[in-house]
């Protein structure tokens, strides 16, 4: 959401909405990392009261969802898709296979075995 | 950088001994002006030593010699159309490299480990077998130089990664392409290093990283009984060198977790919950 994003760009690839989306949850999972990581201790904490783990539960809950892992999604940096990203590249396949075809990538090379 | 600047060198110098006889011998018959004059365009060559005018003049019959020769013993030594007979090479007269350039040609030198404990072990990664060759051969004058026994280059298993993607970049995937990159690994053990030396080996390999060659090093120490005071304090004075370094990291924040958990169990509102007030984070 927009309470989020930063009020000056601070990204320097290929931008749209969706790469900005992204690139705010990430920072804000960073940031409310230790938060939710607390509450979910003290929810499993078994030797806790059940009042205090319930509180932590209603906490959690309430928390925003950027603040979770799972709304984090690679993207292209080169088209900002997310479908078919390659990890190693942070490319999608297409850009991947002309970057790889130009030699721009180190050490990937046309296979044939 | 020493070795590098100095293989360079003497890749350079490698190619004039052969012209410069080729050169010599077309103009066997020129005057010694012409001589000096040419030696004088190849100043990258290794100073040779001139022929003493007291020694005997069939001594000089070597590749480099023959080009400070004179007429008139040049006519002594080689009649035209006459084999020359063999001299044995600690009786030529002509200049020889030094050893350790000479070493530049052969393999790297190693140093025999008295006890073989490993201290060390370094590996290099890369794309490029030439890239990798070259520095892992580097890496072992390195060690030689710095009195390391060093055991390798042990080549380690080849990692093969491929892609398979297909070449349009809407529909059609029956037409596809396959993208491979394989990630060369040799491996150098140092044996009975001191740690000290260890250190200055892989800074002096950090100083010379060689483009397009990752490097790793496991270091093994062996101390005294009772380092834990040592280590704490060495802890500490290493949190600020390497935390720069690890803030590149995604590490998981234990640390902090914890920590917060313990401000929340006191917090007003989880106090109300009853939940005991934890002694101790």
């Amino acid at each position: 959401m927009s309470q989020f994003r930063a009020k000056k760009l601070d990204l320097s690839c290929f931008i749209n909405v969706r790469v900005l989306r992204d690139h705010t949850k990430r920072k804000v999972f960073e940031q409310y990392e230790t938060e939710r990581q607390a509450l979910r201790y003290i929810i499993r904490n078994t030797t806790l009261p059940g009042r205090a783990r319930a509180q932590a539960q209603l906490q959690l809950s309430q928390m925003h969802c950027y603040t979770r892992s799972t709304q984090i999604n690679n993207r292209c940096i080169e088209g900002g898709k997310s479908r078919g990203v390659f990890k190693d590249f942070r490319m999608a396949r297409y850009p991947f296979r002309m970057n790889a075809l130009e030699g721009n990538i180190p050490g990937v090379k046309k296979a044939s075995w | 950088m020493s070795i590098l600047r100095r293989r360079d060198q003497c890749r350079s110098s490698l190619g004039t001994p052969s012209t410069r006889a080729r050169f010599s011998a077309a103009t066997r018959y020129r005057s010694q002006e012409d001589a000096e004059l040419h030696n004088r365009n190849l100043p990258e060559m290794p100073a040779p030593f001139q022929t003493p005018p007291s020694k005997p003049a069939n001594a000089s019959t070597g590749l480099l010699g023959e080009g400070y020769n004179t007429d008139a013993q040049m006519a002594q030594t080689t009649p035209e159309g006459q084999p020359q007979e063999y001299i044995p090479p600690e009786q030529r007269d002509d200049p020889r490299l030094p050893r350790s350039v000479q070493a530049i040609y052969l393999k790297p030198l190693k140093r025999r480990a008295q006890y073989g404990v490993p201290t060390c072990d370094l590996q290099l990664r890369s794309y490029n077998v030439r890239n990798v060759e070259f520095f892992a051969d580097f890496a072992l004058r390195a060690a030689y130089y710095l009195h390391l026994p060093a055991a390798g280059p042990i080549p380690l298993p080849r990692i093969t990664e491929r892609w398979t993607v297909p070449r349009s970049n809407f529909i059609f995937k029956k037409s596809q392409e396959n993208f491979e990159r394989i990630t060369l690994r040799r491996l150098i053990q140092i044996q009975d290093g001191h740690s000290e030396t260890v250190e200055i080996w892989l800074a002096f390999l950090r100083k010379h990283a060689y483009y397009g060659v990752g490097m790793k090093a496991n270091v093994w120490q062996h101390e005294k009984l009772g380092v834990g005071k040592t280590m704490d304090v060495s802890l500490e004075n290493l949190k600020q060198a390497m935390e720069p370094k690890w803030a590149h990291f995604g590490r998981r924040k234990t640390l902090e977790t914890s920590e917060r958990a313990f401000e929340m169990m006191k917090s007003e509102a989880f106090q109300r919950t009853g939940i005991p007030l934890p002694s101790s984070a």
